[in-house]
């Protein structure tokens, strides 16, 4: 590994620590979620530190260029971290999903029951008042 | 004063009425709340059929957003205290009352401890408690005895502030950032049960992970973060 691809692995990681860090003091950002991002940039800083170990599992596998064996980790951390973030949108979309239907089915059952009181009320003053509406 | 016993379960059917029936019982001087985390078995019927006071989260949210249900509840009735109750029944509502004494003396948070006046055993159980214990320690040279204790009890202004935000959970790394932010945390020793049914969250995996996310947060990221 050439010394610019090391110093541009620690420049690049810790810049994305700042950033990350930046985000949750700014209250924009959920700890579980960086917890991730940290370890990587850890992971990519000590790779640069110590080539070396690099280097030998580059030769375990072998991958003539060391510098492939950093892609190629890359490549398979982001197609795992890819992966769950594609779980996490299914699961995400199957929540809205549920609350959408459960609000609709709660303000119809709302509406419903208002309509028999009213009938029921028929001579007694107008409409309550709107507490079913939402106040968001 | 006014106290709010917030009781998060999920999937507690064989615990809950145990549990809410001793609240009831013998400490009808503590409002409480059941916030039913999306269960999937009959923990919401039972609840509805006993008429005990509960809020049923259409999805499951976790302990963190059922817990936070649970302080908005206590924020928008103005509650003085909330105190946090396992549904599992590991947790006495007997030592409630000495929490609040603490309160009083001018604690912002007040922990149930196992650990203040009895020794803390050296078993692999422990191992978490003791190094999130110590990263505590690092980073606020502070001493919380029993960090990984459920058991918590928080007056108007945490109530607040931990209903309102993101990034508050009711676990160890909030109370080492608010350590660090100069909040006032208090320790009062209590006795837990073990869980008499149903079975435990926690697995080596999931231990794993948890160790190593207070780990980062404690050590690193409090470090950053702004309140």
């Amino acid at each position: 590994m050439s010394i610019a691809l090391r110093i541009l692995l620690i420049v690049v990681s810790v810049f994305s620590m700042v950033i990350m860090m930046r985000k949750i003091r700014q209250s924009k950002f959920q700890i579980e979620y960086a917890i991730f991002w940290i370890l990587f940039a850890l992971i990519l800083i000590v790779m640069a530190v110590f080539p070396t170990l690099t280097i030998r599992l580059a030769t375990l596998i072998g991958i003539q260029s060391p510098v492939n064996m950093v892609f190629l980790m890359i490549i398979f951390v982001l197609m795992a971290k890819l992966f769950y973030l594609n779980i996490q949108i299914s699961h995400l979309e199957y929540t809205v999903k549920e609350l959408v239907q459960k609000l609709a089915l709660n303000e119809h059952h709302a509406l419903d029951s208002e309509a028999e009181s009213s009938d029921k009320e028929a001579v007694s003053a107008p409409e309550s008042s709107d507490e079913t509406e939402n106040t968001h | 004063m006014k106290v709010l016993v917030i009781i998060p379960a999920y999937n507690e059917e064989e615990n809950i009425e145990r549990v809410v029936n001793d609240m009831t019982s013998q400490y009808r001087e503590y409002d409480y709340v059941i916030i039913n985390d999306g269960s999937k078995d009959q923990t919401s019927a039972i609840c509805h059929a006993n008429h005990y006071n509960i809020v049923d989260l259409p999805v499951n949210l976790g302990l963190e957003g059922a817990f936070q249900t649970g302080l908005k509840y206590a924020d928008l009735h103005d509650y003085d205290y909330a105190v946090q109750l396992d549904a599992d029944g590991q947790h006495s509502p007997v030592y409630i009352k000495d929490m609040i004494q603490k309160a009083q003396e001018g604690y912002d948070i007040v922990i149930g401890s196992r650990f203040v006046t009895e020794k803390k055993p050296w078993n692999a159980r422990m191992l978490g408690n003791r190094m999130i214990e110590a990263a505590i320690r690092i980073s606020t040279g502070k001493k919380i005895t029993d960090p990984t204790s459920g058991m918590r009890l928080y007056n108007r202004n945490m109530i607040h502030e931990f209903a309102s935000n993101i990034n508050y959970g009711p676990e160890p790394d909030t109370i080492s950032f608010l350590l660090k932010q100069g909040v006032a945390v208090a320790s009062v020793q209590v006795t837990m049960q073990e869980r008499i049914a149903g079975k435990s969250y926690l697995n080596f995996a999931r231990s794993a992970s948890y160790m190593m996310r207070m780990m980062i947060a404690i050590l690193l990221i409090n470090n950053f973060r702004k309140r």
